[in-house]
């Protein structure tokens, strides 16, 4: 056994061709899994029976593994005449994948704002949806931060499931060299290499996040 | 504590060491993959599963097929027990290199790149690289896939040649996955192998044709580990005597009506 580690120069702007597809696929995917995930924790949280919809969502897909979702949403679908394309079935998989986890988050960040704080707004003549825009979500997105940097970080990773259902991202394109030159050790290497660099960028960027966040809390010194 | 804590990495530690040695051993014994094989009673020979009629899993769920068979016999003509497995087909070869089965018996076609790895038998059948186009399709061949989507299975010598087209690639893990792309108007085009091609539009009755003579032929052969060279002549004396005692035609004619060599 030898590793050979330049071989990995040559094939390099298609293996960075594949990064940019994963960055691509992650940022929409997760994009669309926030949207998902505020309203159904928003639903969630609702006193109406559309509260069933989120808890019936939220139930179905974090009890089902992602690859199938993403097998059903793409070989699946086109039998029920929906025919996708792999970028549209990937982003819609991570999506809303990622919105089940997401909604239990916020649902959670929200409700960990006391309750005398809504009571406050309202007798102050606060709306609904004011309280929420002003009061709640500023406190809450802070306290879900750390669980949502979580989840962006999980997601990025499980873009890697999109390979099987044909895109050319990262992990897709290591195999296709790994299995052409035989350097299996030496591509997925790389692939770990990039995932890890691209999961460094968001940590740091989610803590500077984080430390901009918690601003108010610092310089008051209380909570 | 302390003492506890100790005790588990002392434990850990001789673990590794003895481990690292039994493997060193094992490699520095003069036992051949033959005499190995021997000695467990059984040869275990890999492909992919999902290439149909050559490898595949029937309505029983057992591997079954033209490679297969093959396997049985040879595994018959050295009194050991066949015992195929299926595994991806991009990660047949490394599985190969690092002894997770003996051989890889899985029509894999004879190329350069891959003797580089590995030694092939004799050849055991010759087909050739076929595109495969929707009934109602305008491509009439290789020149005509430059710029069309084109579905192939990741690693094969027809992914290889698709870029090659000019052909924007998808890959895909087994051709029946590709075969469905098609049918949902994903594909414009799927390169294969031209008997797999005809036995999918055959068994499911897919609006499909074959299109063009074939891209170039293939001869299909059996990858065994450069260090096994006994076992490679076992292989290549068994492949002989059954193509000349008809029983290489009796399995070829079961599964293609016709012989293949």
């Amino acid at each position: 056994m030898h590793l050979d580690f330049s071989i990995i120069l040559k094939y390099l702007p298609y293996l960075l061709q594949g990064a940019g597809l994963t960055i691509e696929l992650a940022v929409l995917g997760i994009a669309f899994g926030i949207l998902i995930g505020l309203v159904a924790a928003l639903l969630k949280i609702s006193q109406t029976p559309l509260r069933f919809i989120a808890h019936f969502y939220i139930w179905l897909i974090r009890g089902t593994p992602l690859l199938v979702q993403l097998f059903l949403i793409y070989f699946g679908l086109p039998q029920l005449g929906i025919t996708l394309s792999a970028f549209a079935s990937s982003v819609l998989g991570l999506g809303i994948n990622s919105g089940a986890y997401l909604a239990e988050v916020f649902r959670g960040g929200i409700e960990a704002i006391p309750k005398g704080q809504t009571e406050a707004s309202s007798s102050l003549g606060m709306g609904k949806f004011l309280t929420l825009r002003r009061i709640i979500f500023p406190q809450a997105l802070r306290i879900a931060l750390p669980s949502l940097g979580n989840q962006f970080i999980i997601s990025l990773k499980d873009s890697s499931l999109c390979s099987v259902i044909t895109m050319s991202e990262l992990l897709q394109t290591s195999q296709r060299f790994a299995s052409v030159t035989f350097a299996s050790m030496e591509f997925y290497t790389a692939a770990a290499v990039f995932y890890l660099m691209m999961t460094t960028v968001l940590s740091v960027a989610l803590r500077s996040l984080e430390w901009r966040l918690s601003k108010e809390n610092r310089t008051r010194g209380c909570y | 504590m302390k003492k506890i804590t100790t005790l588990i990495l002392v434990s850990l530690i001789l673990l590794v060491a003895t481990g690292c040695g039994a493997s060193k051993s094992n490699s520095a014994a003069t036992t051949t993959t033959l005499d190995r094989i021997k000695a467990d009673g059984k040869l275990t020979y890999a492909m992919s599963g999902q290439y149909p009629p050559f490898n595949f899993y029937n309505e029983q769920n057992v591997l079954t097929g033209f490679d297969v068979e093959i396997g049985q016999e040879i595994a018959k003509r050295i009194n050991v027990k066949p015992t195929p497995i299926a595994t991806e087909w991009d990660g047949l070869i490394a599985g190969l290199t690092t002894s997770k089965f003996d051989m890889i018996l899985g029509s894999m076609a004879i190329t350069d790149e891959r003797l580089e790895k590995v030694d092939f038998s004799t050849p055991y059948y010759r087909s050739g690289a076929q595109v495969i186009v929707p009934s109602d399709s305008k491509i009439s061949g290789g020149v005509d896939l430059k710029g069309k989507t084109v579905g192939v299975v990741l690693g094969t010598t027809f992914e290889t040649k698709a870029r090659e087209l000019g052909a924007t690639v998808k890959t895909y893990k087994g051709d029946p996955d590709a075969f469905n792309d098609m049918a949902n108007g994903r594909l414009d085009a799927v390169i294969t192998d031209k008997i797999v091609g005809l036995n999918a539009i055959k068994k499911n009755n897919y609006p499909y044709k074959l299109v063009g003579d074939l891209l170039y032929t293939e001869k299909m052969g059996i990858a065994i580990r450069k260090d096994s060279p006994k076992l490679l002549e076992a292989v290549n004396n068994a492949l002989t005597a059954m193509l000349n005692d008809g029983t290489y035609k009796k399995i070829s004619e079961k599964y293609f009506s016709a012989d293949i060599r």
